[in-house]
């Protein structure tokens, strides 16, 4: 009920498009999923294992900084594909990590 | 049958061994040679072949791990005798019979003798260790991702019990302002969902409806992103506040001409970079609002005078000054469009759609280290919010102002067409050029002969109009000229 006493206009109740264009606001997501696949991949073929570590924090990190309205698969697969990677860096290297200093 | 069982066992330790090191068997070729050499020395059941087996397989092996393995499988080759013949109940004192290893006996010596003198303490490999610490690395990175996840559940329940504090301080409020309180955009029917619309672990939104004067208003909880430990970390260095935005959209009569803002300088520096709108109309630099009682923080931009002087009455000078430190900027504008669009060239040809818009940006105090209960601070604003519709809605420009407000807005769409004119001229020539050449493809395509004949004599007959008609426009003008 208005303060005013004057009637009011049935208003337009839909929320418009919240924001026209979400990839505006903020890439984070996007530029982790796409650095995590590309670590993944140089860990797979390179069989280096950092890289196949940082391929899964990276996902990680794409999925904290999501938006709702973000497809899970493309979550799931960027992060499966970074586990995968770490995966098979050990089994073809069981050797484990040597730190760089 | 007891020698064999030994070669069996002096076979299978060296060869288990260098089992476990795949890589070092990148090379088919080499596995084959060795499963033969193997196989063969089954077969052939002669004691200088079952010695020669471990040198061979130690040779295959690399370079770095063939004394490490050398050495060990010596060991290994020579405790395992003893536990062959342990468990066999072997009461010999001797390790092994010496009739029957005569050929290996010979070559262990040998190797033990070239072995003696240089004693080398060779490293083994880490992996060889079988224990956990030499994977302290992984066991870090793993740490870590915990250390991720764990902070990840508690930051997003922090944002969520914020947000939903803030709520609950505010509902009364706004459920006696507005008619509709919250929603999502999913149903049909406009009806009151009484809840936040979570857009993301930090970020909230809240639609309502249904007053007087305007449109609607959108509320964005913009927390600080407390789910992400790389934002978390960063935030250490660099303090930042939760944000409240408030977007009111007003109706079109409701709202006389102008723009106008208010907010800390530095806010206020930024907006005039990047909103549309204030770059164009404000033209000055933030003016300090000490002449208005305002505290010094508080700087205001305004497109004239008179919309300043209109703008800070009593109440309002008295909300700016009470909660100074929790706002950072307030714009009224009815040519609102948002933050300046990067364009390329030859794309803008039209101005973009402007709203008549208030907005609002509030900082939650406490810089970060948030409470729920410092929502409670914010209930003020919300009704300063309010305020500031009824007021937008009944202030009104005198002629003056009125007018230069129209010319402002004039101006603006002028130059805005000056610039775009070039560009709009050769989107229409482009127009008409694609426009001939899908007709000439067309009648290219035509495979009946007399439909072409007959689209090409369309297509003359057209253009001969088109050149008529031009001469007759140039005969008329030259006519008014005269």
């Amino acid at each position: 009920v208005p303060p005013d006493g004057a009637p009011f206009p049935p208003g337009r109740y839909k929320p418009p498009a919240t924001e026209t264009n979400p990839a505006l606001e903020d890439p984070t997501p996007d530029y982790m999923n796409l650095l995590g696949m590309v670590f993944s991949m140089c860990g797979l073929m390179l069989k280096l294992k950092w890289c196949a570590w940082i391929a899964v924090y990276c996902s990680f990190i794409s999925f904290a900084n999501s938006r709702s309205s973000e497809d899970t698969k493309q979550m799931m697969s960027s992060f499966m594909l970074s586990i995968s990677a770490v995966v098979m860096s050990y089994l073809q290297n069981p050797q484990p990590m040597s730190p760089p200093w | 049958m007891k020698n064999l069982y030994i070669f069996i066992a002096v076979l299978f330790i060296p060869w288990s061994f260098s089992l476990a090191k795949y890589d070092e068997f990148e090379d088919g070729d080499d596995i084959m040679e060795y499963d033969d050499n193997d196989f063969a020395e089954f077969e052939d059941v002669s004691e200088e072949t079952v010695t020669e087996s471990p040198q061979k397989i130690i040779t295959t092996e690399d370079d770095e791990e063939e004394a490490t393995v050398e050495l060990e499988g010596q060991d290994e080759n020579q405790e395992d005798f003893d536990d062959t013949d342990t468990q066999e109940g072997d009461t010999e004192s001797e390790p092994y019979d010496d009739e029957e290893f005569e050929g290996y006996e010979e070559k262990p010596d040998a190797s033990h003798s070239k072995n003696k003198d240089p004693i080398t303490i060779v490293n083994v490999p880490a992996h060889l260790q079988n224990s956990w610490e030499s994977y302290y690395m992984e066991i870090l990175m793993v740490t870590g991702l915990l250390a991720y996840i764990m902070n990840y559940i508690i930051g997003k329940n922090k944002n969520n019990r914020l947000a939903h504090a803030w709520f609950n301080v505010h509902r009364e409020l706004l459920e006696s302002n507005f008619a509709l309180v919250g929603d999502d955009g999913t149903n049909k029917e406009a009806t009151s969902t009484g809840k936040l619309n979570q857009e993301n672990e930090h970020i909230y939104n809240l639609w309502c409806s249904g007053r007087v004067c305007c449109e609607g208003m959108l509320i964005q909880l913009k927390f600080l992103k407390r789910q992400d430990l790389l934002n978390v970390l960063a935030r250490m260095m660099r303090p930042a506040s939760d944000q409240v935005q408030i977007k009111v959209t007003m109706n079109d009569e409701d709202m006389d001409t102008y723009v106008f803002a208010v907010g800390t300088r530095k806010a206020l520096v930024r907006l005039q970079k990047e909103m549309q709108d204030l770059s164009e109309f404000c033209s000055d630099k933030p003016k300090s609002g000490a002449k208005y009682g305002l505290p010094d923080s508080l700087a205001i931009l305004s497109e004239m005078g008179e919309v300043t002087e209109g703008m800070m009455d009593a109440k309002m000078i008295h909300f700016l000054t009470h909660y100074a430190d929790k706002i950072e900027s307030v714009q009224f504008s009815d040519q609102f469009s948002g933050p300046k669009l990067m364009q390329e060239e030859g794309q803008l040809t039209k101005l973009p759609e402007t709203k008549k818009t208030l907005l609002f940006t509030f900082n939650v105090p406490g810089s970060g280290n948030t409470s729920p209960k410092d929502m409670e601070s914010l209930l003020p604003l919300m009704s300063m919010v309010i305020y500031s519709i009824d007021k937008a809605k009944k202030f009104r420009l005198n002629r003056e102002g009125k007018q230069k407000a129209d010319k402002n807005r004039a101006r603006v769409e002028e130059n805005f067409l000056k610039l775009t004119h070039v560009q709009r001229q050769e989107a229409a020539q482009s127009r008409r050029e694609e426009k001939k050449r899908a007709e000439k493809e067309r009648i290219m395509n035509e495979e009946d002969p007399e439909k072409q004949r007959r689209l090409e004599e369309a297509a003359l007959r057209r253009e001969q109009k088109k050149l008529e008609k031009k001469q007759m426009k140039m005969k008329q003008i030259k006519v008014k000229a005269m």
